[in-house]
């Protein structure tokens, strides 16, 4: 443990209306995220996990509560973490290339160091030969690999991931999971997950955060002790399926699962 | 061999396109060729093709033409002008609720009234020259180019915003590097309505108040009851109409190539290419 990437302590978020008054959102949440750490938050759907990286990303300021990185408040200041939504966002009119150096751009970084890593980089990334192709013409497993190029190359000490699979087919999913683990591996990223696949949050995560339905708070946290090298294989071990089982109690919302459990 | 091959059909295909509205065009002209003579039309109710070809060969160079230059001239100048007027109003519509709920309105009540009777009027106050005539060659198509932009700047997905924000980026760098380019292919859609009608608005400007353009001539032949030359005006009219037309299409596919690029291109490239083999062509289907 060389130190706290991100904290987040008693977060609450929630939005006005004229006649429920403040509706909650994000009802008290704490995180505490170290360097080179894999986490996933997994929740049913429209349970205000968005509003958390939202929150995180800088983009809406919480009702009360702290977001720190590094030890520095960026509570409504965007730009301080690298967040990858649910679609890929590229920009059509932009050749890949030019797609993923998109945040050393808009930063005003100099722009020839910047593209000739993202070439380096293309073939990592599957994306070789493609550099001047438009996004229009790539499969959807690729323009989410272009995607996450582009979140990497932003530099960001921290990254959100928001649902960045969900609308691959299974296969090709299953075959991302085992690319990205290697990527976060590989370029030592401190990543967290938003996700509501119990497989894909246990296979990628170091710890597992389950988020109750709307106003969102954590039911609890499964540690996945899986070897740190984990195959495809990992997913049919015993180890996995107890974790499979604590997480789903946790989501139906059996309080004593963790316990039951250990 | 597969490019060559689909590029070739490509061609084909095209000429097919242009085959078929050529092949009515002709069909047309010989109806009215023949039914002129058959029906003994008199040349200044309706001439015959070949007639107006024939006087495009005689008055076309020395008479049509110079006065198509004058006209020419203003719609290019008013299109400019409505370019350039088009281009603040959409971003003070876009950017300031204030002017876009005070003046629009404003504007597109201006609309409803026919321009055209405003010209002996804009001639009395700018004087006998081309000004009044550009300035309803601009109002005439300053309007549909506005509306096609702001509906262009105003139908970016507010996600696109979101991750923009996300990356800090400044206000300035959101409207030119998203805005604008998601805004483009409706912008190009104005700037072709707006270049059509540019021509006619410079033409029917000259009917009243001009002492030169060939709108300006078509008024003289036609009380001149000379039927054929007004078509032959009619017909380069037509031509530059067109041309202008085709200029804009140009401009956007250029200044567009992820719209117009074939998606197979990347396929085509990477199966060329000999040093990105098979692992590039397969990589694709996940």
């Amino acid at each position: 443990m060389d130190g706290v990437r991100l904290q987040i302590s008693n977060l609450h978020s929630g939005y006005a209306t004229p006649d429920r008054g403040l509706v909650p959102t994000v009802d008290g949440v704490d995180l505490a995220l170290n360097r080179n750490e894999f986490v996933s938050i997994i929740g049913p759907s429209g349970c205000g996990k968005s509003t958390l990286f939202n929150v995180i990303a800088g983009l809406l300021s919480p009702t009360s509560g702290e977001v720190a990185l590094d030890g520095k408040a960026i509570v409504g200041r965007p730009g301080h973490v690298a967040y990858m939504m649910q679609r890929d966002l590229l920009l059509p009119w932009r050749t890949i290339l030019d797609n993923v150096v998109l945040g050393p751009e808009l930063a005003g970084k100099p722009m020839e160091a910047a593209r000739n890593r993202a070439a380096a980089l293309l073939r990592r990334f599957g994306l070789e030969g493609y550099e001047n192709s438009y996004p229009s013409s790539l499969s959807g497993g690729m323009r989410q690999r272009a995607a996450l190029l582009r979140t990497i190359l932003c530099d960001r000490s921290v990254v959100l991931l928001d649902e960045p699979f969900g609308a691959l087919d299974a296969l090709t999913r299953a075959t991302m999971h085992e690319w990205l683990l290697g990527i976060q591996r590989e370029f030592q990223q401190t990543m967290i997950l938003i996700t509501h696949d119990p497989d894909e949050a246990i296979y990628l995560s170091d710890r597992v955060y389950v988020a109750t339905p709307r106003p969102m708070r954590f039911a609890g946290i499964v540690p996945i002790e899986l070897p740190y090298d984990r195959g495809r294989d990992v997913t049919m071990t015993p180890q996995f399926a107890d974790h499979k089982r604590q997480v789903l109690a946790l989501l139906r919302g059996d309080k004593g699962a963790l316990d039951a459990l250990h | 061999m597969t490019a060559q091959k689909s590029r070739n059909a490509s061609l084909l295909s095209h000429l097919g396109d242009a085959a078929l509205p050529f092949g009515i065009v002709v069909a047309l002209l010989a109806t009215w060729e023949a039914a002129v003579h058959l029906l003994k039309i008199q040349p200044f109710v309706l001439p015959a093709p070949t007639e107006i070809f024939k006087e495009l060969l005689i008055s076309g160079p020395t008479v049509i033409l110079p006065q198509l230059h004058v006209t020419l001239i203003e719609t290019l100048a008013g299109y400019l002008a409505a370019v350039i007027i088009s281009a603040i109003l959409s971003v003070l519509i876009l950017y300031s609720s204030t002017f876009r709920r005070g003046v629009l309105p404003l504007i597109v009540a201006s609309q409803t009234i026919p321009i055209i009777t405003m010209a002996p009027v804009l001639v009395i106050w700018f004087g006998y020259n081309s000004l009044p005539r550009i300035i309803i060659t601009a109002i005439v198509a300053f309007f549909p180019l506005t509306i096609a932009a702001v509906t262009g700047l105003k139908s970016l997905e507010p996600q696109f915003i979101d991750f923009f924000r996300s990356l800090n980026a400044t206000p300035a760098q959101i409207f030119f590097k998203l805005r604008l380019p998601v805004a483009l292919p409706s912008i190009f859609g104005g700037l072709k309505v707006a270049a059509t009608l540019a021509v006619i608005g410079a033409t029917i400007s000259e009917w009243v108040g001009a002492s030169q353009g060939i709108g300006y001539l078509i008024a003289q032949d036609t009380a001149l009851l000379n039927t054929t030359r007004v078509f032959a005006s009619l017909t380069v009219l037509g031509v530059a109409g067109m041309a202008l037309f085709g200029l804009v299409g140009l401009i956007e596919r250029l200044s567009m190539p992820w719209i117009y690029a074939r998606p197979s291109m990347a396929w085509l490239r990477a199966s060329q290419n000999p040093r990105a083999p098979a692992a590039a062509v397969a990589r694709p289907r996940q």
